[in-house]
């Protein structure tokens, strides 16, 4: 029987949600909802470039956030150490069977069905660099604001939204409530791990090839975990309306942000980057 | 039920929202499959139980917390891009609410079931979908991933939405009080 690592049974270790790193740099102290705006746009403009020059600016202004909030670049790393034989095998696979979608530009191989052109070359490379610049981007944002900004800082920049009749301050409150209990749920789940461990189950132990075995060891992990998720959000719903929680009435705000001058320029720069990265005809 | 939203159906959306971001992040949600898309996964189970109790919008709200939580996690290029990670998830919880409601004067478990079936449907066909339009995967490696990575989600799916719905309904007997105020199912 193969000896089962205690560390398998601790969920609430690989949570990183709600991970923040408070080392006050100018990044840190930027109002939230200029944060969020600012990475949204970053974030389209790196899905949408293709360019090999504009996406290497863009990693290299990725690389420079960490910098600039004093965030050690490890935690970029850690985001993508995982994700490397990922990457390997879907280069491999984009590269040999794409030939049908990418088939443009210079030929470098034809050989029977693997057809290798300059433009399936560039495909892989592209979505290699922009997956890095995606993940180097969302850390920084989650390490440098705490969940609690975030979440008013959706709030607020959802709030025009009101006046199409939709629920801003009910949709901040969901978001709240999901970050909120992960952790809950994470230590009940390692609590009926335990729990079933100890009357004799076996979990991620079968062969890799037994995958409806494999399946078949989870059900009794995850339908009590949705029963008891079910029956903590019936014991919140009971506690909220015994103190007369009403959804939908005005409600005023503890924590108010008010954007500088400081802020509206790093916005102003993020969106001349934008620009720049998607109009500029890049040679490559 | 009732129109606007009431405290249950916030806390709901939370709530299963939560289940759904765990799922991802201890990798208890994904089944493992031998394909280039990596895993299948029940991270829609979620989306497809809150459309299923408390109608479109939690089950949209479900899905747009499953969509930008694998956004943020993936580890895989292909959900790295918000067209195809969170976009298809929005309609997982709908089309289950829909499937569930057009048959449910037929048959409850059968709609039930079938709102599994067609939730986890949706998830593979829309992002599959999404994924050959956004050119990370050619069409031939989508059909195969359809079968390898769709079927046994459906599957899967099915059984525990099922499990988990039908035990929900039967909460009130067990001795677990619900809230009359946010009014009856």
């Amino acid at each position: 029987m193969r000896e089962i690592a205690s560390f398998e049974f601790e969920l609430t270790r690989n949570i990183t949600i709600g991970q923040y790193l408070p080392t006050g740099s100018l990044i840190h102290r930027m109002d939230p909802r200029i944060k969020l705006l600012a990475f949204t746009i970053l974030v389209i403009a790196m899905a949408i470039c293709d360019t090999y020059v504009g996406n290497i600016i863009a990693l290299a202004f990725a690389c420079y956030l960490f910098y600039m909030s004093r965030i050690p670049i490890s935690y970029g790393l850690s985001g993508v150490k995982p994700a490397v034989p990922f990457i390997l095998i879907l280069a491999v696979l984009q590269l040999l069977f794409y030939s049908e979608i990418a088939s443009g530009g210079t030929v470098f191989v034809d050989y029977g069905f693997i057809l290798i052109t300059s433009d399936s070359v560039r495909l892989v490379i592209v979505s290699a660099l922009r997956f890095i610049e995606i993940i180097f981007l969302s850390s920084v944002l989650t390490l440098s604001t705490s969940t609690t900004q975030i979440t008013h800082g959706i709030e607020s920049l959802l709030r025009p939204l009101k006046h199409v009749k939709f629920p801003v301050h009910e949709f901040a409150l969901i978001i709240t409530i999901a970050i909120r209990f992960v952790p809950t749920f994470a230590m009940e789940m390692e609590k009926m791990m335990k729990a079933q461990a100890s009357r004799g189950a076996e979990f991620g132990t079968g062969a890799w090839w037994r995958i409806i075995q494999r399946t078949k060891d989870v059900f009794p992990i995850i339908i009590p975990l949705f029963n008891v998720a079910m029956a903590r959000a019936e014991d919140l719903v009971l506690a909220m309306e015994s103190r007369c929680y009403t959804p939908g009435s005005e409600r005023s705000i503890y924590t108010k942000y008010k954007a500088q001058n400081m802020d509206y320029m790093a916005l102003l720069f993020c969106v001349l980057f934008t620009v720049l990265l998607l109009a500029f005809p890049f040679p490559y | 039920m009732e129109r606007g939203l009431t405290t249950r159906k916030i806390v709901i959306a939370g709530v299963l929202g939560a289940v759904a971001i765990l799922l991802g992040v201890t990798r208890l949600g994904f089944i493992p499959v031998p394909t280039a898309a990596g895993n299948a996964t029940i991270m829609h189970v979620p989306a497809i139980i809150g459309g299923v109790m408390q109608g479109p919008f939690v089950g949209l709200v479900i899905g747009l917390i499953f969509g930008v939580s694998s956004f943020l996690d993936a580890t895989i290029p292909l959900f790295k891009d918000p067209l195809v990670a969170i976009l298809p998830r929005l309609f997982i919880g709908v089309t289950a609410y829909l499937s569930y409601i057009s048959l449910r004067r037929i048959n409850e478990y059968a709609a039930i079931g079938v709102a599994g079936f067609v939730g986890a449907f949706t998830n593979t066909l829309l992002v599959l979908t999404m994924a050959v339009i956004r050119g990370y995967i050619a069409p031939g490696v989508a059909v195969t991933i359809a079968v390898t990575n769709g079927i046994p989600e459906a599957i899967v799916s099915v059984i525990i939405t099922l499990a988990v719905v039908v035990a929900w309904k039967k909460l009130d007997h067990s001795g677990n009080k619900k809230s009359k105020i946010s009014g009856e199912m």
